[in-house]
């Protein structure tokens, strides 16, 4: 799979995007291991305690997961994830 | 008065006179200014049916009420006319410090009505008003309009002007204030350039005052803190611009590309406000009492394109990006530049180019129509000498500068205009986002994003958040942003304000501010109230239920690739539920009881 | 230990907050003419730079001034202070100050400048952009000398 980073959690990541041969199961297992390793900047932005943070959007092939399940949205290989902080404009 | 400075100001350029009124307090009250008050104006002192070029057309530039104080991001002012690209009521927001300059002068609203025999610019100073020669003016871009009257003037006047787009009478010409900042859209600057009138400047002195001064101190700290904490009005806008919506919209499948003929542009990344910011980016820039900076001063390094000034923002971004399909950043920040200097909406003339590009490619025009121009899609020099050809009107140009429905009309095919009500539709794909696609139909200027901006629910996750896939509860939604969105750009805040702030807290600052004693529930009314106003001035004007509609090809045309493949909008699921709740009847005209009920 | 109001032109967006606050805070209301400190925006440039007294040590508008109107604030260091009261609004100090930092302003019968509201000044609590500091007067220079350091820092790491 591929996770695709922007805004600052580009900077937070250091890398626009990253392939993962081996597609964890769910986005929980995801984030965890994408936050250990970037660090605390990145968990700090993803997570609320052990919550998804209200200020972070994550797409899995551009649907919310907030429309799916969640940090429980299971995930495949093929799939696209992309992370964004809060971000607005018009 | 207090927040409102309580003098009108009337210029007739036919007589070459000029005079005062007060400004009524009942109106003040129930429209608050800027697109409220203005429309009012209008409403009540043009014909909906008369020509939007000729003398009998007025145009009203009106500051609100929160226009020049410390409210955050408050500076606006909103330009009020009969709009010449649709016929609609138009209203054309800007930011800048004309606005609070022309409340400094002392007024709440400038009118200016009949036609000038001969190029005019206007000098406001105080309570001193000439109407002056601009002979010399013409021809000039807005750039250097503003430094030559300043010349004339004051070093210090604030300026806002048409450039030779306008004076061409160009449909998507813009009005320009210092520069950079643009009230554009239903090409406001073409009325100008019917009245021959060139640029208006204004120096002021004077004061706006307070009702409650500790009151709206303690009410304006607190919206201050609420936008300081917000992710997007505290830290994002200010980091990336608007321009950082791009990819969110690309990876949302929202991203309408090459003329919505698909909504995902796969290298839209490198238009972006990250590679901006990484590429152009010098500083950014706030309007009047802004505590957000959006705005952008940049630079252009590249030989082919060099250059400085302000944007792009991130409609400008799509509009000469993926609806071209060009992703060369330099290019659509240098064409945004030039957009400026000639006074055009960005908005209106990328997808006019995109258009052009469609009728090219499929054949309907050729290099015969486009003065020999290999007009396709990704033809990055093509796009920027297209805008050039537009700004002075000539060749091509002179039916560029149209807008995509005549363009697309005069060949026969008005199907390729991405339109609503004739006007160009901005940078979200309603096959995408459902919500948004009912604000473009039914929105009282046309396509148009600042009217109803649901994308923030839909996409953005503001506050709350809705599937964009969805069509149910899309009605009401809408309705909640229209009404919100007319109240606040009345009052002269910033909409991105509300990246931080709602009707509440602009509510606590008004009454404090005028010593009225506003409600939200009074404030929220007002706003429907200056919907209902535009809509009855647009059924007058011949507009009607046929009119509140989307181009075909996104009711019938999937979207090809990316995540939002296979959908198409579902305008007509959303319609009869908006029109009801409205409290409008079957054929979308307001109701008696909904009139009376509002005071109209 | 005594306070300057520092500046920072390339933090201003040139949004003029600090105008607005100062006229509010002096006035009572928004009178961006009657404010002691103006933000000024080139355009082309997309430059914004705020200008307010600087409260020189060896003072010209002090000097000048006849009445000792103008004169060392006694209270708080690092102020030049105006006594509206023994003010004879002769304006020599807005001839004298080379920045233009003392203005006379006819409808209140007032010289206008910097009184760093007896120190707090308004502007730097209302500056959105941290273009305005007030901080300790060693201090400003040390930081400043410091950042300039830091870029020699940097430029020494890039070529050693």
């Amino acid at each position: 799979m591929t996770v695709k980073y922007f805004a600052t959690i580009r900077t937070y990541a250091g890398e626009t995007e990253r392939r993962i041969d081996d597609a964890p199961a769910g986005m929980r297992e995801l984030l965890t291991s994408l936050a250990a390793r970037y660090g605390t900047a990145f968990r700090r932005a993803v997570f609320s305690g052990d919550q998804l943070s209200g200020e972070i959007i994550i797409l899995v092939n551009g649907r919310n997961v907030v429309h799916l399940e969640g940090l429980d949205t299971p995930l495949e290989a093929g799939d696209e994830v992309s992370i964004f902080p809060m971000v607005a404009g018009g | 008065m207090f927040g409102w400075t309580g003098t009108i100001l009337r210029i007739d350029l036919t007589k070459g006179k000029v005079s005062r009124e007060a400004t009524d307090p009942q109106l003040a009250r129930d429209y608050l200014g800027a697109r409220g008050l203005g429309g009012h104006i209008v409403r009540s002192e043009v014909d909906p049916k008369t020509d939007a070029l000729g003398a009998d057309n007025k145009i009203v530039f009106a500051p609100g009420p929160l226009t020049g104080t410390f409210a955050p991001a408050a500076g606006r002012f909103d330009v009020v006319t009969k709009g010449p690209l649709n016929g609609v009521l138009a209203a054309s927001n800007s930011g800048g410090t004309f606005g609070p300059e022309l409340k400094y002068a002392g007024y709440d609203a400038l009118i200016i009505e009949g036609k000038s025999a001969k190029p005019v610019y206007l000098w406001i100073k105080d309570d001193q008003v000439e109407i002056r020669d601009a002979a010399a003016l013409w021809g000039h871009t807005t750039p250097d309009t503003t430094d030559l009257v300043r010349a004339e003037t004051d070093e210090d006047a604030k300026v806002s002007c048409i450039g030779p787009a306008g004076e061409h009478l160009s449909l998507i010409a813009n009005i320009m204030n210092e520069m950079h900042r643009a009230a554009g859209r239903t090409g406001v600057g073409a009325v100008m350039g019917s009245k021959n009138l060139k640029a208006v400047a204004v120096f002021g002195s004077g004061a706006v005052k307070v009702a409650d001064p500790e009151g709206f101190k303690a009410a304006v700290m607190k919206a201050r803190q609420m936008i300081q904490a917000h992710p997007v009005g505290g830290t994002g806008l200010r980091a990336y611009g608007t321009d950082v919506l791009v990819n969110i919209l690309n990876q949302s499948g929202a991203l309408p590309t090459r003329n919505f003929q698909d909504g995902y542009f796969p290298t839209a990344d490198k238009t972006g406000g990250e590679s901006l910011a990484a590429k152009q980016l010098i500083r950014p820039k706030g309007c009047f009492s802004c505590i957000i900076s959006c705005g952008r001063v940049t630079k252009v390094d590249s030989p082919d394109y060099k250059g400085s000034g302000e944007g792009p923002e991130y409609e400008t971004a799509w509009a000469f990006g993926a609806d071209c399909g060009i992703d060369d950043l330099d290019a659509i920040t240098k064409a945004n530049y030039y957009c400026n200097e000639y006074g055009l909406d960005t908005i209106s003339m990328g997808s006019t180019v995109a258009c052009a590009m469609e009728l090219f490619e499929r054949g309907i025009i050729t290099t015969e129509d486009t003065d020999g121009v290999q007009l396709t899609f990704g033809n990055t020099a093509a796009m920027v000498e297209m805008v050039h050809k537009t700004g002075k009107g000539e060749g091509f140009g002179a039916k560029l500068a149209q807008g995509s429905y005549r363009l697309a009309e005069s060949y026969g095919h008005p199907e390729y205009s991405m339109t609503c009500k004739k006007q160009e539709m901005p940078a979200y794909d309603p096959r995408g986002v459902q919500g948004i696609g009912l604000n473009y139909a039914t929105g009282n200027r046309g396509g148009c994003h600042v009217r109803g901006y649901t994308i923030a629910i839909e996409v953005l996750q503001n506050g709350a958040v809705m599937d964009p896939h969805v069509t149910d509860d899309k009605a009401g939604l809408g309705i909640t942003f229209q009404d919100l969105t007319a109240a606040l750009d009345s009052s002269g805040a910033c909409l991105f304000a509300t990246f931080g702030i709602g009707g509440a807290e602009l509510t606590e600052m008004l009454a404090a501010l005028t010593g009225v004693d506003y409600t939200l529930d009074e404030f929220m009314r007002i706003g429907e109230r200056i919907w209902n106003q535009e809509r009855l001035w647009n059924l007058t004007a011949g507009f009607t239920k046929a009119d509140d509609a989307l181009p075909q090809r996104l009711l019938t045309e999937p979207i090809k690739t990316g995540p939002s493949k296979g959908h198409v909008s579902r305008l007509d699921d959303m319609l009869p539920e908006y029109y009801e709740l409205r409290g409008w009847d079957e054929e979308g005209v307001p109701t008696e009881a909904k009139l009376k009920e509002l005071a109209l | 230990m005594a306070k300057v109001l520092m500046i920072h032109p390339d933090k201003c967006t040139g949004c003029r907050n600090c105008e607005l606050a100062c006229s509010f805070e002096h006035e009572g209301q928004f009178r961006p003419g009657a404010s002691r400190v103006q933000a000024y925006t080139w355009e082309r440039e997309g430059m914004s730079v705020p200008m307010m007294c600087q409260q020189c040590d060896d003072a010209a508008c002090v000097t000048v001034c006849p009445t000792g109107a103008m004169h060392r604030s006694n209270a708080l260091a690092n102020l030049v202070d105006w006594d509206a009261g023994t003010c004879i609004r002769c304006k020599m100090c807005t001839i004298a100050c080379p920045f233009g930092n003392a203005r006379y302003d006819a409808a209140s019968s007032s010289i206008f400048k910097c009184d760093t509201c007896q120190g707090a000044p308004e502007c730097v609590t209302f500056c959105p952009n941290g273009a305005l500091e007030f901080v300790d007067d060693e201090q400003h220079v040390r930081s400043r000398k410091k950042a300039y350091a830091a870029k020699f820092k940097d430029a020494f790491q890039e070529v050693s």
